[in-house]
């Protein structure tokens, strides 16, 4: 194989990262919109939050994070999510760890962590967030709520 | 949950970057059959290192103590930890690629080589210079697909 075809298909490796990372930069934080009708179940979900398992969902908008053991934005999805719900009164943040509960993973379809479900008081889906939000994602999700 | 350990996120990336030249490397040596045996050893190498950072995390990985003996001290303070657990994860994937490069090296299946060097390029350049762990975003659909059990 001659220089300038190996020197090429570096180039090309190199194209195929930057259009990776621009497509993951672009997609990563946002919401899709859900109107499957589907409602979480809390007692299937089990989530413990300051030691006692959690039966309620907020009277507005609750996010339900699904983190795992090997994700890099789960914790600081986290503490972006609990920041919102100290600083809101209408905003709950739940979040549950799903290595060890695959029957989770397939059931909400879950491909990445984190994923962010943005639940009625009712607990119907309204829209799922894969990656770590972005802040004016979050902003835009609780303005649809008609708070 | 246990409170688990965290690490400065611009360690893994500091390995990643060096992990990315060695890739490039290796793919480029590997394209020819001259040099393919270069590219072999090369590859022998990265995959002693994964095991490394496989087993003992990114922190005592060699790359890792290079991050804090020569980078760390002329950086400022990180502004955020993240958990050792999922850069410790993507070197898993990592040796799981070379591993499956040199076998198709040892296979003499053509350009074998090339294509997980190649893989390795890819993943190691996100991580490096995007951020953005390739390895960690396979768990779940490795998981889902029965690959390996937790």
């Amino acid at each position: 194989m001659s220089f300038q075809v190996k020197i090429g298909l570096l180039v090309a490796l190199v194209a195929l990262v930057a259009i990776v990372g621009l497509i993951w930069k672009a997609r990563t934080g946002k919401a899709k919109q859900v109107d499957s009708g589907n409602r979480v179940n809390l007692a299937e979900l089990a989530i413990v939050k300051d030691g006692k398992t959690v039966t309620e969902l907020s009277t507005r908008v609750t996010f339900l994070q699904f983190s795992t053991d090997f994700c890099t934005f789960c914790g600081p999805t986290a503490k972006m999510l609990q920041t919102l719900e100290k600083s809101d009164p209408n905003v709950t943040h739940l979040e549950i760890n799903v290595t060890d509960r695959l029957d989770l993973v397939k059931k909400y379809n879950i491909m990445q962590t984190p994923l962010t479900l943005v639940l009625d008081q009712r607990g119907e889906i309204q829209s799922r967030i894969s990656g770590a939000p972005k802040a004016h994602t979050l902003v835009t999700e609780i303005g649809n709520f008609d708070i | 949950m246990a409170q688990n350990t965290q690490i400065d996120p611009r360690g893994p990336r500091f390995g990643a970057t060096i992990t990315n030249v060695l890739s490039a490397i290796i793919f480029f040596e590997a394209l020819d059959k001259s040099t393919e045996g270069v590219a072999a050893a090369l590859f022998a190498v990265a995959a002693v290192l994964f095991l490394i950072g496989t087993v003992f995390g990114t922190s005592r990985h060699p790359f890792g103590w290079l991050f804090r003996t020569f980078v760390k001290p002329r950086l400022s303070a990180p502004k955020e930890l993240e958990d050792a657990r999922p850069p410790q994860f993507a070197q898993a994937v990592g040796l799981f690629v070379s591993v499956i490069g040199l076998v198709l090296f040892l296979a003499q299946v053509p350009y074998g080589l090339a294509i997980a060097a190649a893989a390795l390029f890819l993943a190691s350049a996100l991580q490096a210079y995007v951020g953005f762990c390739l390895g960690c975003q396979m768990y779940l659909g490795l998981r889902r697909l029965g690959v390996f059990k937790a």
